[in-house]
């Protein structure tokens, strides 16, 4: 019982470290997870922290529950609950008080002329998301193709990104991926 | 006061506690490869609270935040229409519901892990999921159309995070600094 609390509380200061430094969301900090997870708490192999990933990936939900999976597969539920908020609750509250601050500049030119340059590099940030994440699953030509087909199909159909995602796991199942 | 105004005339001032965490349960549990798509489609598309400009200027906002984009952008959005019981109704809806599904997912999953099948599976859906981003940055780019300066400031970030994993903490301070003069020359 000790032990689970001690692993807990390891948890938490782990993550809840990581949440202020999580700049551009969980992509930016997921090395740095795997890092403590795998080479210094040797809580689980680099292949199981992968598994993890793609499993989170393939759920629905935010791409931070990873951290979620990641504290489930070393503590339980409670390692679950405890990673989500140790690495979510930081920078919430951080995210909170400053768009506080941001609302009080509403009527400021400046909050304006940030606002629209912030604007294309989000979407430059978007596209690095979806980039790395394309050179992690895309291992063969046919997982290039399904990549390209979801990305065209999202960018320029109304079609409901779910079916994207089940045909294309038929299509994987099929040997395509 | 006319900027004051756009505030209290958002759509956002008016959305229930009920809307606001059906809104979000709906992108958490239909987010599959990540929420950003279902997040525009349900608040930009089908709610209408925010415009395609406003949505992107806010994400953009969320990723200069530290933490998780989406979770950042649902309390803020949740802050809008509730105060910090908003942000949390958003965060139950979007982040907590489904993690609690996905913990149901992994038991399951534990149990067919090493099928050749599960794994087949999971690879054609993870390479569709980042298709899925990819477009959803495409769609944001049509939809917003920046000036050139935003193209560069755009481009600039994808290469030197995407492309060259560049450590964030350098260079997006230093593309906003850039970014932010370059637009306030622009608007004199």
């Amino acid at each position: 019982m000790s032990a689970d609390v001690q692993v807990l509380g390891e948890i938490a200061a782990r993550f809840a470290a990581l949440s202020l430094v999580a700049i551009g969301g969980i992509n930016a900090i997921l090395p740095e997870i795997h890092r403590v997870v795998v080479d210094v708490e040797g809580w689980m192999t680099s292949a199981e922290f992968a598994d993890l990933f793609a499993l989170a990936q393939l759920a629905p939900g935010p791409n931070a529950m990873v951290v979620a999976l990641v504290g489930w597969k070393v503590a339980g539920v409670a390692g679950a609950l405890v990673a989500t908020i140790a690495t979510c609750g930081p920078s919430s509250v951080a995210c909170y008080i400053a768009w506080q601050w941001a609302d009080r500049l509403r009527e400021s030119k400046m909050r304006a002329v940030a606002q629209r340059a912030l604007a294309p590099i989000a979407i430059g940030l978007i596209l690095a998301s979806g980039y790395t994440l394309a050179r992690g699953a895309d291992r063969s030509p046919g997982a290039f193709a399904l990549t390209l087909i979801a990305a065209v199909a999202l960018a320029w159909t109304r079609v409901n990104p779910v079916w994207v995602l089940l045909v294309a796991g038929v299509a994987g199942l099929a040997g395509l991926a | 006061m006319p900027a004051a105004d756009s505030a209290i005339a958002s759509p956002l001032a008016h959305v229930s506690r009920a809307a606001l965490f059906a809104s979000f349960l709906k992108m958490g549990l239909l987010g599959f490869g990540g929420v950003l798509p279902w997040a525009r489609r349900v608040i930009v598309d089908e709610r209408r609270w925010l415009g395609d400009r406003e949505f992107a200027e806010l994400i953009g906002l969320c990723q200069v935040l530290p933490g998780p984009n989406i979770v950042n952008f649902s309390v803020i959005i949740g802050a809008r229409t509730h105060g910090p019981q908003g942000s949390l109704i958003a965060l139950t809806g979007i982040l907590f519901v489904p993690v609690g599904v996905m913990l149901l997912i992994a038991v399951f999953y534990a149990s067919v892990a090493h099928e050749a099948v599960t794994r087949n599976a999971i690879a054609g859906a993870s390479a569709a999921a980042a298709g899925l981003i990819l477009g959803t940055a495409m769609r944001l780019l049509m939809h917003t159309r920046p000036p050139l300066r935003g193209l560069l400031a755009g481009g600039a970030a994808f290469v030197a995070v995407g492309v060259l994993q560049w450590p964030l903490l350098w260079v997006i301070p230093a593309l906003i600094v850039v970014a932010v003069a370059a637009e306030w020359r622009a608007s004199r």
